[in-house]
């Protein structure tokens, strides 16, 4: 709690960044069907559990070719 | 250049749409923030996993430990996610076919090229800017202000090692057909580059050097002419490696 | 005046002789059938019109003008549609054409304008999303607004029926009939149904050089033979018929099925008029008679032979 009250200008903007990721991420996962590899499970699984590599990691190999 | 403009509007439009721009803000914002926090809790994080009753000292974490992770960052991972990013910028619009289409409409193959390496030059500057903004920011915030040297001039350096990244990688997808070609010659390049340095007198010339010597340089143990002479090699390869990805790309048959 | 003229055209891969003296001439306001088996070399013959290929010789001119391989100033003239056309899948329709229109110099609000006419005119003005949600069919669609965008004397389409849907197929049909009198339309098919539907003019090649060539009624006319078929009420009126002595001599065939006769008579112009006295002389009345034209399959088949 401590941490919490001394670093929130430090957390609040990261869990914000990390938030914008995950929410897009999800929402591009859930609104396609192709993927590079992988199906829609593994992705949803990805970008949900692996704070912040998930997603990137989701846009980067994963996100079929357009938009 | 009327074509220029129109293709690098183009290019930081799909950056843009297909999360390129999105993912690369907010890696280095990550970073931004997370340098001067890591920094400040690094003696806190390990002092709690000293056993009770034994006393280690641990120097108090200072401005200079949170560029530290500044630099180390953005040259690790910072590097690996720009070039992946970026990994299928011209093999995936040749292998699909969307190029064709507009080259037969008169684009010029040479602002092709160009416009591609302006753009991810461009979203590369806006990274490596807003990462150091905010360190800056947040350090200011934490740390009481101590003289750094160099750091402008060191963060410099980081930009046009990435710089010089982004045209051998270019260069490395109007060679090989495929995306992971593109890496593989990135990688190799890099890897390369690395070995050099196990020549003594390499050193000095090698792109590389703009990258092992920021801390050396923020911390004041060197000035700034010792890196010189890599700076001009990296800008003079750099120009080079585009003209040369120029080159190959108008005689590349599509 | 003629908008594309090739002569002579010769092109080899290696062992095979893909382009072999070809000669073709599209004359204006033609919508031109260019038909061809699989490999036969139709889009090679367009890939060296629109500059992007090397001819081993001979000439290609558009417009009057000659083409070069590598810098195709005559691409100015020509809108290109490609078999399957790729886009920016990220793009909506309008982005895409202003990307086109910029790229090939136009002012900005005469892009707007014909874009938006050009959507309209291919039925995808309703169609403000990203391309990547479209079907093969809306982006052929797209494929023949770009190819439009400059107001071109000549469009180019390679296959643009072949990988559709009968729905789609029958749009893009019916968008290049529409175009028709405003430019030069020249399309390759293997599809002869699409080719008969739309076409005034026609050629096949074969083996690298056209084997037929000309407007359809002209070939049609051309390979008319004195074909008749006869449908007979009775039976015995059909052997009666088909044993007549002014029928069984050389330069006649007869195939009699049923109660069917198909009469071919080589040479004779008169051909059916002898046909209808001797049936008259035998006061036979069939149920049907026909003369039978050249259908562009049975044409087809035969100068491919």
């Amino acid at each position: 709690m401590e941490i919490l009250q001394e670093y929130w200008p430090f957390l609040l903007p990261l869990i914000l960044a990390q938030l914008v990721l995950l929410i897009t991420a999800l929402m591009h996962v859930l609104k396609h069907q192709n993927y590079r590899f992988g199906s829609r499970t593994l992705w949803i699984i990805v970008v949900v559990f692996f704070q912040i590599l998930g997603p990137v990691a989701y846009f980067v190999f994963g996100r079929g070719e357009d938009g | 250049m009327n074509h220029y403009i129109v293709f690098v509007k183009k290019e930081l439009l799909e950056y843009a749409r297909t999360y390129k721009l999105l993912v690369m803000t907010v890696v280095f914002v990550i970073f931004g923030i997370t340098n001067p926090l890591i920094a400040k809790l690094t003696p806190e994080l390990i002092s709690s996993f000293v056993p009770e009753g034994m006393t280690i000292t641990i120097p108090e974490p200072s401005a200079l430990d949170a560029w530290a992770q500044f630099f180390k960052n953005s040259q690790q991972v910072g590097l690996i996610v720009l070039v992946l990013v970026f990994s299928g910028v011209l093999s995936s619009e040749v292998a699909k076919g969307t190029l064709i289409n507009l080259l037969t409409k008169g684009l010029s193959r040479q602002a092709v090229i160009l416009a591609k390496y302006s753009a991810m030059a461009l979203v590369w500057s806006w990274s490596v800017v807003i990462s150091a903004l905010l360190t800056w920011v947040y350090t200011v915030y934490l740390f009481p202000v101590d003289p750094l040297s160099n750091l402008v001039f060191s963060i410099f350096c980081l930009w046009l090692f990435g710089g010089f990244l982004l045209a051998v990688l270019l260069l490395g997808a109007t060679l090989v057909r495929s995306n992971y070609g593109s890496l593989l010659v990135t990688g190799a390049g890099v890897l390369i580059l690395t070995v050099l340095n196990v020549i003594p007198q390499a050193g000095k010339y090698n792109p590389t050097a703009l990258v092992t010597k920021s801390m050396d340089l923020v911390a004041g143990t060197i000035g700034l002419p010792p890196l010189y002479a890599s700076l001009g090699i990296t800008a003079a390869a750099t120009l080079a490696l585009i003209g040369l990805a120029v080159l190959v790309f108008s005689k590349k048959q599509l | 005046m003629s908008i594309l003229e090739i002569q002579d055209l010769q092109l080899r891969f290696g062992d095979n002789q893909v382009l072999n003296g070809l000669n073709m001439t599209v004359p204006e306001h033609a919508v031109f059938g260019f038909v061809g088996r699989n490999g036969a070399g139709k889009t090679t013959t367009m890939r060296i019109v629109l500059g992007l290929l090397k001819a081993q010789g001979g000439t290609v001119t558009v417009c009057g003008e000659r083409v070069r391989y590598g810098a195709a100033k005559t691409n100015r003239h020509i809108g290109f549609l490609p078999d399957v056309p790729e886009f920016y899948g990220y793009m909506r329709p309008l982005e895409y054409l202003k990307l086109c229109g910029e790229i090939a110099g136009l002012p900005p609000q005469s892009i707007r304008r014909k874009s938006e006419e050009l959507l309209e005119l291919v039925g995808l003005d309703a169609a403000n999303r990203r391309i990547s949600g479209f079907s093969r069919g809306m982006k052929q669609r797209l494929g023949i607004a770009q190819a439009l965008l400059n107001e071109p004397r000549l469009l180019i389409c390679d296959e643009p029926t072949s990988a559709l849907d009968p729905i789609g197929r029958k749009q893009v049909l019916d968008i290049l009939s529409a175009i028709r009198g405003q430019t030069t339309v020249v399309f390759s098919t293997h599809i002869l149904s699409d080719v008969e539907r739309i076409c005034d003019r026609i050629a096949v090649l074969e083996q690298g050089r056209l084997v037929l060539s000309g407007t359809l009624a002209e070939i049609q006319k051309q390979h008319r033979r004195n074909s008749f078929s006869i449908r007979f009420a009775e039976d015995h009126e059909a052997r009666k018929f088909s044993q007549l002595e002014e029928l069984n001599k050389p330069g006649i065939e007869l195939s009699l099925q049923d109660q069917v006769l198909t009469i071919v008579i080589e040479g004779e112009a008169a051909a059916g008029r002898l046909l209808i006295d001797l049936l008259s002389r035998e006061k036979i009345a069939p149920e049907k008679f026909e003369a039978i034209e050249p259908t562009l399959e049975s044409l087809f088949a035969e100068v491919v032979q």
